[in-house]
């Protein structure tokens, strides 16, 4: 296929929609996406069931169409959630009207051991110029423009806001978990799309759409398996350019299983398929995610910093155990944590506290106050012997106001990565956290998590070529 | 014909070990000198022209693990030595692979000690072939400290399969032991990937070991196996 961004643009943001197996009925499939459409979709939506003409719905009249030929408007989209097997005949439909691409939300293809009639989707598509996403699947999510094709109900499965990630989720289920789990930590993954069988749209192209989104800044992928000849190398070579632009993270689940093929070579013991996906993401320049948590908190360092030119990273933390926490994990991932130069140390011991430890981390203690904090960015960050800070505040301890999170805001100016150690959950915790996060700080409550944030951001700068020599 | 397309022809599934140094060679990958002998006659010439210390391998289509069978002797020193180490493959493979035809032997040229690594390949349908690289030993298995990349594999690619696994420090120089020759073993997986991708047909590969020698001394190929497919 050609140009991929005019390919699919009709597929993830359209600006008219036909859904097809509209239902009036509560709790059907048929009728969560009809509600989403009505409550969010920004765009023109019609309705398609020949089994009504007019129906009042959440205080709105809304036309039934008996068929999409009886569309008057041109349609970008055609979501179909019928039975199967109508499903060829409602895409050949589509395509007769003009209608640019098609989301299959019916199972009962392939994974149903119907592999004909999802051979005959794909054709159809083909045939008619039709983008098919799915069979089996549950589509779009688009939080820019409303478009919604996920029929659990947003009361249940929580929609998250506009932001700078985009998801692209072999599994249904784990989609919607990780859109619900988002929503309610505020965090911004604009599009979602989970594609179900693949018979046609799969990851390689969606990574090319992503890459053309300015709104993106991130791209999440939730894999376990690709299933065609030779796919693998296409994800790689399309992954390769993508991460020239902007960050790609993946998490590959299933890592236990052995490739299931006839092994009589030595090699062929040791190459197991995550091996090979290990490879493949190192390959392409792919940040790995150890889990899902993982996955977004990286994401979230990495649409929100700047790029670090090395791998030197300040340690400031007014918990001396928290601080030492923080080494560690930085050093087992292969981060500096260097001495302070003795001249700035020199400068430092009469701004803080007689009894703070200036070495790295640098520990202003229990008894800190906002200053500083402020004081010791201020000496270190904007200096050539740091890359980055990992920040830790406990705000349980009295000198601590809010005040620090302008402080901490302020220092973005120094164009250097921070990450933020905020553990706790008392009311001023959680507005100093809102705060950080409003302004792009990312914040953790563990320090192992901000060090990986840290160091997500690291690799990211070494596949961009950004680190100095 | 190359020698894939032969073994094909003939209908057989694994190359022979001369035939794979033959096609290691082809694309200048660094095998040890050897020769085909045919008998003791030829042995004794063949050794002479590469010099000594030499091993010789038995070659029957039959016989699957040389090693097995008593069908490999190394490190002889002279022509005593050589005459004495076939007629002891003979008989060994004679009493223990009685079925097996024999068609010859192969002379080679021992290498000087040095890390022994694993240079494989698999093919998979999804993945295409796959080049893996490890040290040799049960350790690698054990830990599974395997990198890997999908062919076609560019330099740069090659060097971080080196610096991913654990074991690249024994590669860089540890505890007293020289430093090997890194590029020399980066020229080879590099190689060994534009092999494979001219060679659909082979489905797997163990280059085990490649003997990684001291800085600027190079890196050899000293026992390959390559099993085909159809394509």
């Amino acid at each position: 296929m050609s140009s991929s961004q005019e390919d699919l643009a009709p597929l993830i943001s359209p600006s008219s929609v036909a859904l097809v197996g509209a239902s009036p009925k509560q709790a059907s499939v048929g009728y969560v996406i009809l509600e989403n459409l009505i409550d969010r979709f920004r765009g023109t939506a019609y309705f398609v069931n020949p089994k009504y003409d007019e129906v009042e719905i959440k205080g709105r009249q809304l036309k039934f169409y008996k068929s999409i030929s009886e569309i008057p408007e041109p349609v970008d989209v055609v979501v179909i959630a019928v039975p199967a097997q109508v499903v060829p005949q409602v895409l050949e439909e589509a395509g007769k009207k003009g209608v640019k691409a098609a989301v299959i939300i019916s199972s009962g293809f392939a994974e149903a051991g119907n592999k004909e009639l999802e051979d005959e989707l794909r054709a159809l598509g083909r045939m008619h110029g039709v983008r098919v996403l799915g069979p089996n699947c549950l589509g779009v999510y688009n939080a820019f423009n409303g478009f919604d094709t996920v029929f659990l109900p947003a009361e249940r499965a929580g929609r998250p806001p506009a932001g700078p990630l985009a998801l692209i989720s072999q599994s249904g289920a784990v989609a919607a978990s990780i859109m619900d789990w988002a929503a309610r930590r505020n965090i911004g993954l604009s599009i979602m799309v989970n594609y179900g069988n693949k018979a046609d749209v799969g990851d390689v192209e969606l990574l090319r759409y992503f890459e053309r989104d300015e709104r993106i800044k991130v791209i999440t992928v939730y894999v376990e398996g690709f299933k065609y000849p030779g796919e693998a190398r296409r994800f790689l070579d399309a992954a390769r350019e993508v991460v020239k632009k902007k960050p790609i993270i993946a998490y590959k689940a299933g890592r236990g299983a052995a490739a299931q093929r006839a092994v009589r070579s030595h090699t062929a013991a040791l190459a197991g398929s995550y091996e090979m996906y290990r490879g493949l993401f190192r390959q392409a320049g792919i940040i790995e995610a150890a889990n899902l948590r993982d996955m977004f908190d990286m994401a979230k360092a990495l649409a929100t910093q700047p790029l670090p030119r090395g791998g030197r990273v300040l340690v400031l933390t007014d918990s001396g155990g928290m601080g030492i926490q923080a080494v560690d994990e930085l050093e087992a991932l292969g981060l500096e944590v260097p001495e302070l130069p003795e001249s700035i140390r020199r400068d430092l011991r009469g701004e803080l506290l007689p009894f703070s430890a200036l070495g790295n981390p640098v520990d202003v203690t229990g008894s800190a106050t906002d200053q500083h904090y402020k004081v010791v960015l201020e000496a270190l960050l904007p200096t050539a012997f740091f890359d980055m800070a990992l920040v830790i505040t406990l705000m349980q301890v009295p000198g601590l106001t809010q005040n620090l999170a302008e402080y901490l805001i302020d220092a973005r100016r120094f164009r250097k990565p921070i990450v933020v150690v905020n553990f706790g959950g008392s009311e001023m915790v959680q507005s100093f956290t809102k705060s950080l996060e409003d302004a792009e700080i990312p914040t953790y409550p563990t320090p192992d998590r901000a060090a990986r944030a840290l160091w997500a951001l690291y690799q990211y700068a070494k596949i961009r070529g950004v680190v100095r020599p | 014909m190359s020698v894939v397309d032969r073994a094909k022809a003939e209908g057989r599934t694994k190359l022979h070990e001369h035939e794979a140094f033959e096609l290691l060679r082809r694309y200048s990958i660094p095998v040890p000198d050897y020769g085909v002998a045919k008998d003791e006659e030829e042995a004794v010439s063949l050794a002479d022209k590469i010099g000594y210390p030499v091993a010789v391998k038995v070659i029957s289509r039959q016989i699957v693990h040389k090693t097995d069978v008593g069908g490999v002797v190394l490190g002889i020193a002279d022509r005593g030595g050589l005459v004495a180490a076939c007629n002891k493959i003979r008989e060994s493979v004679k009493a223990r692979a009685p079925y097996a035809e024999v068609e010859g032997c192969l002379i080679q040229k021992m290498v000087p000690q040095g890390i022994e690594l694993i240079i494989g390949a698999v093919y998979d349908d999804v993945f295409g072939h796959v080049v893996a690289f490890g040290l040799g030993g049960v350790l690698t298995e054990l830990y599974r400290d395997v990198s890997m990349r999908l062919v076609p594999i560019e330099e740069e690619d090659a060097w971080e399969m080196l610096r991913e696994v654990k074991a690249y420090r024994l590669l860089t120089g540890y505890r007293g032991t020289p430093p090997r020759d890194l590029h020399a073993v980066v020229d080879v997986i590099v190689k060994f990937s534009r092999l494979l991708s001219e060679n659909p047909a082979i489905r797997e590969a163990d280059l085990n070991p490649v003997i990684a020698l001291e800085e600027g001394k190079g890196a050899y190929v000293v026992d390959a196996r390559f099993l085909l497919g159809g394509d």
